[in-house]
């Protein structure tokens, strides 16, 4: 083929090479290249399967669109599938197709239909939007356009100690000394603590909604996002206003993230603008 | 104390020779690395392992083992002999690795190379004595091929270093010595689980359980046996043999956390009892427990570290057999002692601690109302609320009952009066609890507790608690929502689809290449 005569190369001249790399990129981006992100800073997660095959199902029609756009590129794209088809020097490719789709098909109906054993799955937003208030041991807070109180007053590096001091005795055996959610009884609970160094966690909040996510715990969650299952204490019933203003200001000193800024967040996760 | 204000005396001095020296000195090299080191230890290390190195930081009270006292330059994980100071290397293993079954965090994927030899090089500063020479490792040899005799004379020679009398026959740690052992600073210690290997504060390999056995755990009870060889009374092989044994309590791999619990269908009589050994044919699944740090009374120190749940059905009745590993069969003045010493290093935040054992316990909670399958509700996890009850089977050692009935809240239970569908049967042997409890698919009343159905999953969750450890109240240890499915066999109408559609896809490729071949041949020629 011509595309072998000018030696080794990256990009395939032959258009039906051609649909196959662009097939295989665009899946690799999807699979791998969209979770990706979130290591330059972007909130990504896994694409899930029904959504992949979805993305690919686009990109294959837009593949499709491209080889046959010109006649002389689509006669070229076919050419290599109808020699398979007929060739006889290709016979034993040909028939290892006509073996080898059949069982695949198989193998894919067999693992959809057999009965599988598998806990109802449980799909949970991990940044839901918070309430507009709360109270707080009897006290009504406004969440929206709430500030920490303490980065006005007093010493920086005293709420660090005192946040450190919060930290280590009641938040340690999950969030770990590490902060990344593996401490040592983080292994014991299913969603995991949540990984506090993970930019896409608290870099990305208010320190209103991480004060929220705190004095309320688990079970203050909404629906969406699984409070039946958290593991996450209901810490007011525990710690004090400044204690958890001050284990926030701990946070973002220990993982050296910023937090989101009221101004910044008008239009984003948390209802801000309302 | 006195070897404390000398070594806080001695870092002050450098401290200031530093900041003259810079100048004077500019190949210091230590020194700086442990200056450098100083800011890591402050910002990782210093709420566990305290400001001083004294083991007394902020956290330190919530943790069992607490964290080290480095001014005393006693350390467990080494490859030199008993008595003597960690090498270098043995310090870089176990920061970079950190000590499973304890608090201590591997560092090896937060702190670089670098970062991690400086912050030994400052924690080595807590104390004079890495002021002398550097120790030399023991030479540890090679293990000998394992097999079924060698592991069978590791086992005598375990009976005949008399392990037993601190890991128990069984070792699970149950031995006579179990309920009086502490560590070098009076805290309360539990000799290991030799069941399960990756709780091992030095690794599970046969290679790391002989090196401790050669090196001892300086500052636990735990001796070296090194001086054994010595003597001559067992040789080095012999000893590896107990190694080998040792590793051969624990299972081949550590036991994969599975969210589901697949419920046997048996065609015969469901086991009668958990001794039974028709529990022989139901793989036994881990499940992990952790402590309740959810509600107050929190609990930091739980003994009871998972459970190993069988479940059988046969269309009619379920039976669920749990077996979890405890010291004590609770409570028992023998055990009076311990507490007392646990609750010595243990946190009162959450108000008094206990001072008096209670029975040993074991609850399984189930939804009170099954969730269909296209339902993700289900009730709060730990002990569901008044909106969505759980309902619950509850067991306690002493007296021996069960009894069930609905949760509406953590520890707030109502009994489900007159009931006799669920039955239980409890052994306590050698260090570990069995206990089965048994109840009909249907109960008798479908309103009082839930119906469970086969083929289905049900959410199940668990709670144990150890009575000699102070586990009374809320305290003990916890799991997350699993699940348990009561299987039925695989009917054959499996594979009909799965033929069905190879026969059609093949039909419809032969399709594609006959008509092919009849409208010609490819014209590349
Ligand atoms: C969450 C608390 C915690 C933190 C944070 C922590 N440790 Fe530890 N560390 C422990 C505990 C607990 C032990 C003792 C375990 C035992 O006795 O079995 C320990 C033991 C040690 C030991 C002794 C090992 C031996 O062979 O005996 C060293 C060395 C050590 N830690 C270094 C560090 C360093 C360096 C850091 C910071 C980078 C650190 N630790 C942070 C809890 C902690
Ligand atoms: C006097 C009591 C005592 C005796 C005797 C004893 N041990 Fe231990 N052993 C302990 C204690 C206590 C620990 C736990 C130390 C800790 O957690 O830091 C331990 C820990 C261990 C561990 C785990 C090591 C690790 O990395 O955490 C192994 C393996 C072990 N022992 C094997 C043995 C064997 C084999 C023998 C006999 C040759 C033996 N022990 C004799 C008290 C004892």
């Amino acid at each position: 083929m011509s595309a072998n005569r000018s030696g080794f190369r990256l990009w395939p001249r032959h258009p039906f090479w051609q649909a196959v790399a662009l097939a295989f990129v665009a899946y690799l981006i999807f699979d791998w290249g969209i979770p990706a992100l979130r290591y330059v800073g972007i909130p990504s997660a896994p694409v899930p399967n029904s959504v992949l095959a979805e993305f690919m199902f686009i990109a294959l029609i837009g593949i499709l669109i491209y080889v046959s756009e010109n006649d002389a590129r689509w006669d070229e794209f076919k050419q290599p599938i109808q020699a398979t088809l007929v060739d006889e020097d290709k016979r034993w490719v040909r028939n290892g197709f006509l073996l080898l789709v059949p069982l695949v098909v198989g193998l894919f109906t067999f693992q959809a239909t057999r009965p599988k054993v598998q806990a109802p799955i449980q799909l949970r937003s991990i940044h839901p939007a918070p309430p507009a208030s709360i109270t707080f041991r009897g006290k009504t807070m406004q969440v929206a356009g709430l500030e920490n109180p303490l980065r006005k007053e007093g010493n920086l590096a005293d709420h660090v100690k005192e946040g450190r001091r919060v930290y280590y005795q009641n938040c340690l055996p999950c969030h770990g000394d590490r902060i990344d959610g593996q401490g040592h009884f983080g292994h014991g609970f299913s969603p995991t603590p949540l990984a506090l160094d993970d930019p896409g966690n608290i870099a990305q909040l208010t320190e209103s909604f991480v004060f929220w996510r705190i004095a309320k715990g688990g079970p203050g969650l909404p629906k969406e996002g699984t409070p039946w299952n958290s593991a996450m204490p209901v810490w007011e019933d525990f710690l004090t206003e400044n204690e958890i203003w001050a284990v926030i200001i701990f946070l973002y000193d220990q993982s050296g993230f910023q937090p989101r800024r009221w101004e910044e967040a008008t239009e984003g996760a948390p209802q801000g603008g309302e | 104390m006195s070897a404390t204000g000398r070594r806080v005396g001695g870092s002050a001095g450098r401290v200031s020779l530093m900041a003259l020296g810079i100048l004077a000195f500019p190949a210091s090299g230590f020194a700086q690395d442990a200056q450098r080191g100083k800011a890591i230890y402050e910002k990782w290390c210093l709420e566990c392992h305290g400001e001083t190195g004294e083991g007394d930081g902020a956290g330190a009270k919530f943790m069992l083992p607490p964290p080290r006292n480095f001014t005393q330059a006693v350390y467990q994980i080494r490859t030199t002999a008993s008595g003597e100071l960690p090498t270098d290397a043995d310090l870089e293993q176990v920061v970079a690795e950190g000590m499973p079954g304890t608090a201590m965090p591997e560092w090896k994927s937060k702190l670089s190379d670098g970062e991690r030899k400086d912050v030994i090089a400052y924690i080595k500063k807590f104390s004079t004595f890495f002021e002398g020479p550097a120790p030399k490792p023991l030479d540890f040899g090679k293990a000998p091929s394992s097999s079924a005799e060698g592991i069978a004379e590791g086992r005598k020679t375990y009976e005949k270093l008399e392990c037993f009398k601190c890991h128990g026959m069984k070792g699970r740690g149950e031995g006579k010595s179990s309920p009086t052992l502490k560590d070098d600073l009076g805290f309360a210690i539990r000799a290991a689980d030799l069941t399960e290997n990756w709780t091992f504060n030095g690794g599970g390999t046969v290679e790391d359980i002989y090196r401790r056995m050669r090196t001892g755990l300086d500052g636990t009870p735990m001796p070296s046996f090194s001086d054994v060889l010595d003597a001559k009374i067992i040789t080095e092989e012999q000893l590896w043999r107990v190694a080998q044994y040792v590793r051969s309590l624990s299972p081949e791999k550590t036991p994969e956390v599975k969210e589901v619990i697949r419920a046997h269908p048996m065609t015969g009589k469901l086991p009668s009892g958990p001794t039974d050994s028709a529990w022989a044919a139901v793989e036994p699944q881990w499940i992990p427990l952790v402590g309740q740090i959810i509600q107050k009374p929190r609990w930091f120190m739980p003994n009871v570290d998972g459970v190993w749940v069988q479940a059988a059905h046969d269309d009619q009745t379920l039976a669920v057999k749990l077996s979890w590993d405890d010291r004590s069969q609770s409570p028992n003045p023998v055990w009076d002692e311990w507490l007392a010493r646990v609750m010595k290093g243990a946190s009162d935040i959450d108000g008094p601690l206990p001072t008096k054992q209670g029975p040993d316990r074991f609850w399984l909670q189930f939804p009170k109302q099954i969730p269909g399958l296209d339902d993700m509700e289900r009730p709060y996890f730990l002990g569901g609320s008044t909106r969505k009850p759980v309902y619950l089977w509850r067991w306690a050692s002493s007296p021996d009952a069960s009894e069930e009935g609905t949760g509406t809240g953590f520890g707030q239970f109502t009994a489900r009066p007159g009931s006799a569908d669920v039955t239980h049967a409890a052994v306590y042997d050698q260090g570990q609890w069995q206990l089965q409890f048994t109840r009909p698919l249907v109960p008798t009343d479908t309103t009082a507790a839930p119906a469970f159905t086969v083929g289905r999953p049900i959410p199940i969750a668990f709670f144990a608690s150890d009575g000699s450890n102070g586990e009374t109240e809320l305290r003990g240890s916890v799991s997350a929502w699993y699940a348990i499915y009561l299987d039925v066999p695989t009917p054959p109408t499996v594979y009909v689809a799965p033929v069905v559609a190879v026969l059609l896809t093949a039909g419809l490729c032969f399709m594609v290449v006959w008509r092919a071949q009849q409208r010609g041949h490819s014209t590349r020629g």
